[in-house]
């Protein structure tokens, strides 16, 4: 018994389900709720990657911040059940060819990379040294990406102040 | 231990219905949960191609791409709430101001 692949299939399967059931949810609360669990298996998934830290910052950030301001903001307009009867946009046709175009695409190019088998040799081997993969994240980031580093950062700001601008109580002249 | 393809093929299956459900969506929120959905499949991709290659680039990549998807989250919801302030609906089909 190949317990990865078994537990590799699990958290693809699952991942695929709740993604479709979310999609295609009447309710956005259930929307939202599905898409977490979505995220949850994808940390695993993550963890079967060596990647430990990004599994970390995968459920603090996406399941702790992100998720929760989406459920937010479905609590904060009120959103009720979609009471039409159809919840996608009536233009069957325009979907079809816009969907078969980008989805092409995007599968061409993918497959493509498949092919090459991308066998390039990194700057550093990692997790050979009886290094953990957090201490290559941090010396990366803070030693080759510390100005995109820093540019998120900022990128954080503005979005932040973007935010509470965009928000805030416009004082009409009377 | 899965190899390279199935990651790359896992990751194909959520850009598409994440792409699905960006185009066909009526209720903004669900289409901004469906970026966010595109958005997972490429961590799940760079993050494979970064353990198949022994580089960590990848995983600072997918780094970015969470404080990314914070930011876009962030402009996003404010703007549907904007949006929803300014002409009381969420529903992409019913904002038609700008029709002729």
């Amino acid at each position: 018994m190949n317990w990865d692949l078994v537990i590799f299939y699990y958290l693809a399967i699952a991942m695929i389900f709740s993604s479709v059931f979310a999609i295609f949810s009447r309710h956005p609360v259930y929307t939202v709720l599905l898409v977490l669990v979505m995220i949850v298996h994808q940390a695993f998934l993550l963890l079967t990657l060596g990647a430990e830290f990004l599994t970390a910052v995968q459920i603090i950030v996406y399941a702790g911040a992100i998720l929760v301001l989406f459920l937010f903001v479905v609590y904060l307009i009120n959103l009720r059940k979609e009471t039409k009867k159809n919840i996608f946009i009536r233009k069957v046709s325009l979907i079809t060819i816009v969907f078969l175009l980008f989805g092409a695409l995007l599968v061409k190019n993918l497959l493509i990379l498949i092919s090459l088998k991308p066998s390039f040799k990194a700057y550093l081997p990692f997790n050979v040294e009886e290094k953990s993969n957090v201490w290559w994240i941090a010396n990366y980031l803070f030693k080759n990406y510390l100005l995109q580093f820093e540019i998120i950062g900022v990128i954080l700001l503005v979005a932040i102040l973007g935010a509470v601008f965009l928000i805030r109580k416009v004082k009409t002249a009377e | 231990m899965p190899t390279l393809e199935q990651y790359v093929i896992l990751s194909i299956i959520l850009l598409l219905i994440g792409l699905f459900g960006f185009i066909s969506r009526r209720n903004l929120i669900v289409i901004l949960i469906s970026i966010e959905i595109m958005l997972n499949g490429l961590i799940i991709l760079f993050a494979a191609l970064s353990h198949f290659t022994k580089d960590i680039s990848g995983y600072i990549i997918v780094f970015f791409i969470i404080a990314m998807a914070a930011a876009e989250a962030a402009i996003g919801l404010s703007l549907v709430v904007l949006i929803y302030k300014r002409l009381k609906t969420v529903y992409s089909d019913e904002i038609t101001n700008f029709k002729g």
